[in-house]
């Protein structure tokens, strides 16, 4: 994860991951520049390479190409093309593998 | 043990209800008038109406009806005259044989007072069953006055958990708000239910690998696979309509990811049943309900199932709320719980604006829980925004 920074007391968070395993974070607002990452009990500051509007998520890794997108601990499917930390992470870089199952 | 046990110690960890004969104790205590039949809907009305403080479910259906829809209809029926929000039923037919025979199966299950007025009883004159039926349930009225609220253990609570209206919110605030609830209560011996079969789609996976054994998990699966297929046989391809448009809009890239948000509301326990439409749980603990993905359908089935209060989770606010039980609306979208002062029960927006923590959150919410068991009237009780919705499985003849 890109420029962890110690968690502080207090401090507010404009983005969250829901499960301590997720390779994502969902934004709280617009964000652009760079995001307080809630996980868990503590605050991550994570560099984003572009904005990510409000309910849309950033990833907290990089992930390569079929690798499992990881949202509430689980795989909402797979990386389509080369993930970076802090990209957007959307339709546009990765499928559900429950409608391909069924293709 | 979780943050809200730690909260909720001792004595606190229980509500003021009303003990019942049989099952559980009421958090209302009403009249019913319970119309069984389309018919006489308009009578039952007319009765309830006369009749401050009591409740009218009245059923639009109830002749024609065959085989396995009849069955749900009637489970339907019974389930929700046997609810313990309700001190006395009053039921109002047409017929007296299938008057009789409803009203039999609610005295079985339940133990409670009932009255019963038909067509039969008064030569097919709907003017005078209302006189009737206005002075049977008067009478049932006054005995219910007399009851008084007790102290109740928190595990006789059973929750419906719903969500309608979706938004960005949902899945990451609302949803695992109220699981957080689900867990807590079932942590202290109480009983919850989530439904809405299609909702599991994509993640049924993960529901079945927490259920309490092989079977339970197998019943998940073949519940969605059931309904994917009734789905596809109707030219509908549910995969690459959900999540919708407005879904990826606002933020949604799979089905997985939109069920894993749905199924967040039912916290993290073991799956103890997969309950048919309206079937009460025999055990307490997390269950699902196999049920119409339809809000005011799902409710009547949890209703039905017993479920004395529901945790109704929005983004944008939806209004609807069981008749029987008093619905807790709980939105985490800033603007929603701004614009709907009187609609949402519980603001749950400092999440999602990152100012408070999910245990104290939590906290809060099941104290509201507690409360509206004990008497605290909800925004739906206040506007009358309940309803009952009956669920068909089939055409009538």
């Amino acid at each position: 994860m890109a420029a962890i920074h110690a968690p502080k007391t207090g401090e507010a968070w404009d983005a969250m991951a829901i499960h301590p395993d997720d390779t994502v974070a969902v934004a709280l607002r617009d964000l652009a520049g760079e995001a307080q990452v809630r996980i868990g009990g503590s605050i991550h500051k994570v560099l984003l390479r572009e904005p990510i509007p409000l309910g849309h998520k950033l990833a907290l890794r990089s992930h390569g190409i079929g690798e499992a997108v990881l949202k509430y601990g689980q795989s909402i499917g797979t990386a389509t093309a080369a993930i970076p930390a802090g990209a957007h992470v959307h339709v546009h870089n990765m499928a559900s593998r429950r409608a391909r199952k069924m293709d | 043990m979780g943050k809200v046990q730690e909260v909720m110690q001792g004595d606190t960890a229980s509500f003021l209800g009303f003990p019942r004969a049989h099952g559980r104790a009421g958090v209302r205590n009403g009249l019913l008038v319970l119309g069984i039949n389309g018919l006489i809907a308009p009578a039952a009305h007319r009765i309830a109406a006369a009749l401050p403080g009591s409740t009218c479910v009245a059923t639009p259906y109830g002749r024609g009806q065959l085989g396995p829809d009849k069955a749900m209809h009637t489970a339907q029926l019974v389930g929700l005259g046997c609810h313990p929000n309700i001190g006395a039923t009053l039921i109002v037919g047409v017929d007296r044989p299938s008057a009789d025979g409803l009203g039999a199966a609610i005295t079985a299950r339940s133990g409670k007072p009932l009255a019963i007025i038909t067509l039969d009883d008064v030569h097919e004159d709907a003017l005078l069953l209302t006189e009737r039926g206005i002075r049977l349930g008067g009478r049932l009225t006054r005995d219910l006055s007399e009851e008084r609220r007790s102290m109740v253990p928190v595990s006789d609570l059973f929750i419906g958990i719903e969500c309608g209206h979706s938004d960005a919110t949902s899945g990451i605030i609302s949803n695992p708000l109220v699981g957080a609830i689900a867990d807590s209560l079932v942590d202290l011996g109480g009983t919850a239910v989530i439904g809405e079969t299609l909702e599991w789609l994509g993640a049924e996976h993960v529901l079945a690998e927490r259920a309490a054994d092989a079977i339970v998990g197998a019943a998940v699966v073949a519940a969605v696979t059931r309904r994917e297929q009734e789905v596809a046989a109707l030219g509908v391809d549910l995969l690459y309509n959900n999540p919708g448009h407005e879904n990826v809009r606002g933020g949604l890239s799979s089905i997985e990811e939109k069920s894993l948000g749905a199924i967040a509301k039912a916290g993290e326990r073991p799956i103890r049943s997969v309950l048919d439409f309206a079937e009460p749980p025999s055990a307490p603990g997390l269950h699902v309900m196999d049920g119409p993905g339809f809000s005011p359908e799902s409710l009547t089935g949890f209703a039905a199932a017993g479920a004395q209060i529901m945790l109704f989770t929005t983004g944008p606010g939806n209004s609807f709320c069981s008749r029987l039980a008093p619905t807790i609306k709980i939105s985490g979208h800033p603007g929603t719980v701004r614009v709907l002062t009187e609609q949402i029960d519980f603001d749950a927006s400092p999440l999602f604006r990152g100012e408070k923590a999910a245990d104290a959150v939590a906290a809060e919410l099941f104290d509201l829980m507690l409360a509206v068991a004990s008497g605290t009237a909800t925004w739906g009780e206040i506007f009358g925004e309940g309803d009952e919705c009956f669920a068909r499985f089939g055409g009538s003849f």
